[in-house]
């Protein structure tokens, strides 16, 4: 990855936050999020699971309805939870 | 050096282990059939669109009033779905319905209300009764699933199917990769079912985010482009399907409002939806998209969602009930703040996808036949890809005729299964993988390449259509094609992320095609053309069915009073 798109990466909005003393580093999050989001390494009781594509979450709440002990909690941004988008912009350009 | 391949066979390959994949999978390996599912999940009880969790369930039980029949629901089946319905698929599914529910039920799913002990029954979306049970579905998933492993299904997890292996009109297997691993395989199977889902992160919404999206935005249409590519029969593909949902959260919760005795005002407080439907909130989920994207036309927006007159123990339930649907409801309501016994909630129209445009049982995708079998032969179709679909019952119930076709089809198969050419497994691999060096100058990205879909759908091929703009939209999805190549994957996960990319730019090219041929309107916004905004009821009770030609997408009609098995020209199928 170059370092401009690891930029661009930090910037985006982490949608999950993993509470790291909580953890228990079970690996269910890796195994049920249904966009192949959160990358734990197997076998490995020390190493914390990391969301590898933050940008691609369904915000399903999927991992934090699995984790055996709430560590997981879904944090929505701010285009989600104060969205301003005029719904007309949605409606379609008509061309003559 | 040659690749190294996995080499499968089976009787049965399902692709896709969503509702509709399992509840095919199980009647074929109560059958004694072998099966395999590809899927892109890692575990089979918790993926698909409800691995969280459903909260309504449409069935017929025959529990006694006229209503609750089959005959009953198919009579009203023209008038639910302004006349295009494959009438032959859809009362074989209704048919099933009893048979279906009551297995479910025997997996350990509770369809019951534990407030009474009994099935608590609604009325919404222009049904005409009261046929969804509402229920706490959060393990739906997970007893379909277990069902299947307790079957001695075999699994492929975290395995995408690329394409779908045909010789002689004839389906016989599939090549897909394992996006964590990096191994391909071959499968060799007597017959495939097609059940990847619908066609999603085609349009834009008002978050802007593309995987911010009502349906699940992991489903991208495959299973339409892998059977489009081998010659399958397309139908209703110009319809776009689009819902109401909190503005900022593309999510559930439509029918849980509507049934529970929610309206909907406009920005002066008026109830709109009976100037629209007699029956006003309880009007079909297309119907009410409508309603609200002309409000917003009128510059009555924004319209709200509005609880404030409802009961208190309604209220409570509906609060205890939020999560059922989608789990981080209650998060999002939280997090802005919004009490919803208090406020009214605001709301825009969602994304759009194609699926079955907010009408029960004229589902946009493959057409198949009272089997559930496709227009080639050997290869199956069910749940949301399918022409024929009603959310997770219509997923189960012809899930689960595909699978009782397949098991008559395999047993009957003569001749042996053609041999994959190797050589033509490796091109495809090889196409594949170059998308993993693509050189930095010519490179674009599948999240740029995408958005560029997005756009085109919204502006040119969304809400409202005319001729120029579907062209120009076409000219558009054409010249993304050639870019194809150029379409870079940083790693696994984008390899899978790219052959989504291009599964969706192929579906909105289909909804192009379908959209332009069919020139009047029908389903309000569903397909709404500006220049020829009357139904025509006279010229167009017709599919229109999209299929590859010489030059690329072909459309054709045929009469909506024939099953569209008609128009199947396969070769002597061994299933008849
Ligand atoms: C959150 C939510 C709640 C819902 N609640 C309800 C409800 O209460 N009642 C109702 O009737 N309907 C509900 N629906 C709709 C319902 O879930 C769908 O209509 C139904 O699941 C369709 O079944 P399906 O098998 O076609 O798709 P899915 O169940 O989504 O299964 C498709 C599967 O295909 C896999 N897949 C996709 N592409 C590929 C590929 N290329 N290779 C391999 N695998 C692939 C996916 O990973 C997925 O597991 C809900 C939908 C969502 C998203
Ligand atoms: S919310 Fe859903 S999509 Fe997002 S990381 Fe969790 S499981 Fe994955
Ligand atoms: S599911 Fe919870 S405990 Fe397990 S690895 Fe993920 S965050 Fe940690």
């Amino acid at each position: 990855m170059s370092s401009n798109a690891k930029a661009i990466k930090k910037s985006v909005h982490n949608p999950i936050r993993i509470d790291p003393d909580t953890c228990v580093k079970c690996n269910l999050c890796d195994w049920i999020c249904p966009g192949d989001l959160i990358y734990k390494e197997e076998d490995n009781r020390e190493t914390l699971p990391v969301i590898a594509y933050p940008d691609e979450c369904w915000y399903c709440g999927l991992c934090q309805s699995i984790c055996p002990v709430d560590a997981i909690t879904v944090i929505f941004p701010d285009q989600m939870i104060n969205c301003q988008t005029d719904v007309k912009t949605l409606l379609g350009k008509v061309i003559k | 050096m040659a690749h190294k391949w996995k080499s499968l066979e089976t009787d049965v390959l399902v692709i896709g282990g969503g509702v509709a994949g399992c509840m095919a999978a199980i009647p074929a390996l109560e059958a004694g059939l072998s099966v395999t599912v590809c899927e892109k999940g890692k575990v089979l009880d918790h993926c698909g669109s409800v691995g969280c969790g459903v909260d309504h369930y449409l069935t017929i039980m025959e529990s006694g009033p006229e209503w609750d029949t089959p005959e009953f629901l198919i009579k009203h089946l023209p008038k639910l779905t302004d006349g295009i319905v494959d009438m032959a698929v859809a009362s074989r599914v209704i048919h099933e319905m009893p048979k279906v529910v009551r297995k479910i039920e025997s997996f350990g799913v509770n369809f019951k209300d534990p407030r009474f002990n009994d099935y608590y029954r609604l009325r919404s979306f222009g049904l005409p009764g009261t046929y969804h049970i509402n229920f706490d579905g959060t393990e739906f998933k997970k007893h379909i699933g277990q069902r299947v492993r307790k079957l001695k299904g075999s699994v492929l997890t975290r395995t995408m199917a690329v394409q779908i292996l045909v010789e002689d009109g004839q389906a016989y297997g599939a090549i897909v990769f394992n996006f964590r691993t990096g191994e391909w395989a071959v499968v060799r199977a007597k017959a495939v079912v097609l059940a990847a889902g619908e066609v999603n992160r085609i349009s834009l919404n008002a978050s802007g985010m593309a995987f911010d999206s009502w349906h699940c935005p992991y489903n991208t249409g495959d299973s339409q482009a892998m059977a489009y590519k081998a010659g399958a029969l397309l139908t209703n593909m110009e319809f776009v399907e689009t819902t109401i949902t909190p503005k900022g959260f593309s999510a559930q919760g439509l029918n849980a409002l509507v049934s529970e005795g929610a309206h909907f005002i406009n920005k002066s407080g008026e109830r709109f939806m009976f100037k629209y439907d007699e029956k006003g909130e309880n009007a079909r989920r297309a119907v009410i998209a409508d309603a609200v994207i002309n409000e917003y036309l009128l510059d009555n927006g924004p319209v709200y969602a509005d609880c404030r007159h409802l009961p208190e123990d309604i209220l409570d339930h509906m609060e205890a009930t939020l999560q059922i649907d989608r789990y981080t409801m209650p998060a999002f309501y939280e997090q802005k703040a919004l009490n919803f016994r208090e406020e009214p909630i605001e709301v825009s129209i969602s994304e759009l996808s194609i699926r079955r445009s907010g009408v029960y049982f004229r589902g946009s995708g493959l057409a198949v036949d009272t089997d559930g079998q496709t227009s080639i032969k050997g290869l199956f179709a069910a749940g949301d890809c399918a022409s024929v679909s009603g959310g997770i019952a219509g997923a189960a119930v012809l899930g689960h005729v595909a699978g009782e076709g397949v098991a008559s089809f395999v047993p009957k198969m003569n001749g042996s299964l053609p041999q994959i050419d190797m050589k033509t497994a490796d091109a495809i691999r090889e196409t594949a993988m170059k998308h993993m060096e693509v050189e930095e100058e010519r490179s674009i990205s599948w999240k740029s390449y995408e958005d560029e879909i997005r756009r085109t759908v919204n502006d040119y091929i969304g809400v409202r259509r005319n001729e120029p703009g579907l062209r120009h939209a076409l000219q558009t999805l054409n010249a993304l094609a050639k870019r194809e190549p150029d379409l870079k994957a940083d790693d696994l996960h984008g390899l899978m992320r790219v052959h989504e990319s291009s599964s969706i730019r192929l579906n909105a090219e289909l909804m192009a095609t379908a959209a332009l041929a069919r020139d009047e309107s029908r389903t309000g916004s569903s397909h709404y053309r500006l220049d020829h905004p009357e139904s025509d009821e006279t010229n167009w009770k017709k599919f229109v069915i999209v299929q590859k030609g010489s030059k690329g997408a072909e459309t054709s009609t045929l009469s909506a009073s024939e099953p569209l098995a008609a128009a199947f020209d396969r070769k002597s199928s061994a299933s008849t």
